[in-house]
């Protein structure tokens, strides 16, 4: 005889019982027994392809039946079986992410890349501080900076919406990043430190492009670190179905 | 309905501040009789879930449910519930939760709003597999 210890959920299906005692020389012997005396726990055990439930471990000895040899893995008389619960959960948010239109993060991207570049070739700083006004204005709207020009572009017929589930916080905090980058390189440019400024300027074009061509948007990423960190204002936690600052695969728009 | 002894309430919401910004998550030991359920002991466990989720899931690891039953024996009684909390979700069960849910056992959920607990409500399923709350009751 082999005893089996029944975890308190399952207990209703062998007439209260927490331990039974069965005969069998491997592990499938045994739950086949357990079952037959027992028919109301097999769906609790088995799912409809007989296969054995996630959340149902069932440990030999202490040591889980998927590190031996699973089902037959043979039990002698004096060994000890446990079927013990696994137990996972949490708060789950991705079913209610709402929609952002990645196509105008982009064509935002593409003009803030578009214009830094002309006031560096052209030398003028006060470009850089013009888009660093659109941006945090933007910002502080809750939208791209530059969606005039999206909406234009989609007017025209260029482009097109690409909605995906993700959260719109973090890129208007990315974009303020941006911007406050921005001001400070116009300081820069104020004392007399070209050098400085255009470095930071070129700061801006590399996270902007980074975000345009590898889909990664580093403020992003830092926004949800802050909101780990429990800062306040960042309420927002990275989405669980990505590495975060990563932009949603298409897959996951709905 | 569950009712937990002194205390108890206290031990579970300031575990759940501990672990913010991640979910906190333990067992409920107690006995079960004639249909109500009394908590006199919370046995907290480690989130063993993936570091970067675990602001958002929990995972208790067979090993500690083994030890969890080991401790819940040696005093008479038995595991009659989980306890887990949801950093800034409300304090009813996600659709992982139901996913993952076993039958019988009580759920207890706590919200944390930014550090501090805010409602701890308490679930089962039912036969049909649906979340239904149950009443709480402090002794």
């Amino acid at each position: 005889m082999t005893h089996i210890r029944i975890p308190t959920p399952l207990r209703p299906y062998t007439a209260g019982l927490r331990e039974i005692e069965v005969d069998g020389k491997t592990v499938r012997d045994i739950l086949q027994e357990v079952t037959s005396k027992y028919p109301s726990i097999q769906p609790h055990l088995y799912d409809d392809e007989g296969n054995l439930r996630a959340y149902v471990n069932i440990f030999i000895n202490e040591e889980d039946i998927r590190n031996l040899s699973g089902h037959e893995t043979p039990v002698e008389e004096n060994d000890k079986l446990m079927i013990v619960p696994s137990i996972a959960g949490g708060s789950d948010e991705s079913e209610i992410l709402p929609f952002v239109d990645h196509a105008a993060l982009r064509a935002n991207q593409v003009s803030i890349i578009a214009f830094l570049l002309i006031a560096f070739v052209a030398d003028l700083p006060l470009i850089s501080s013009i888009i660093a006004s659109i941006m945090l204005l933007g910002t502080l709207t809750k939208k791209p900076g530059f969606l005039p020009i999206y909406r234009a572009l989609r007017w025209i017929g260029i482009v097109k919406p690409d909605r995906l589930r993700d959260y719109s916080e973090p890129h208007q905090f990315a974009q303020g990043f941006g911007a406050v980058v921005l001001f400070l390189a116009a300081g820069t440019f104020f004392f007399e430190l070209p050098i400085v400024g255009w470095t930071l300027v070129g700061v801006v074009i590399f996270l902007a492009g980074l975000n345009l061509l590898l889909g990664f948007c580093v403020g992003c990423a830092v926004y949800y670190w802050f909101n780990r960190l429990g800062l306040p204002f960042f309420q927002r936690a990275a989405p669980i179905d990505r590495t975060p600052g990563s932009r949603p695969t298409r897959e996951k728009a709905i | 309905m569950i009712s937990l002894a002194p205390g108890i309430l206290n031990e579970i919401q300031r575990h759940a501040e501990n672990a913010y910004p991640e979910e906190g998550a333990g067992v409920l030991i107690g006995k079960e009789q004639g249909g109500n359920r009394v908590v006199d002991r919370v046995l907290p466990l480690t989130n063993n879930f993936e570091v970067e989720l675990r602001n958002r899931r929990y995972m208790i690891t067979p090993q500690d449910m083994i030890n969890a039953e080991e401790f819940a024996d040696e005093m008479g009684l038995e595991i009659i519930g989980i306890y887990h909390s949801h950093p800034d979700h409300p304090a009813q069960p996600s659709d992982f939760d139901h996913e993952q849910a076993l039958p019988w056992y009580s759920y207890i959920i706590t919200s944390v709003n930014q550090k501090t607990a805010a409602e701890s409500r308490s679930w089962r399923l039912t036969e049909e597999r649906i979340f239904v709350e149950e009443k709480l009751l402090l002794e």
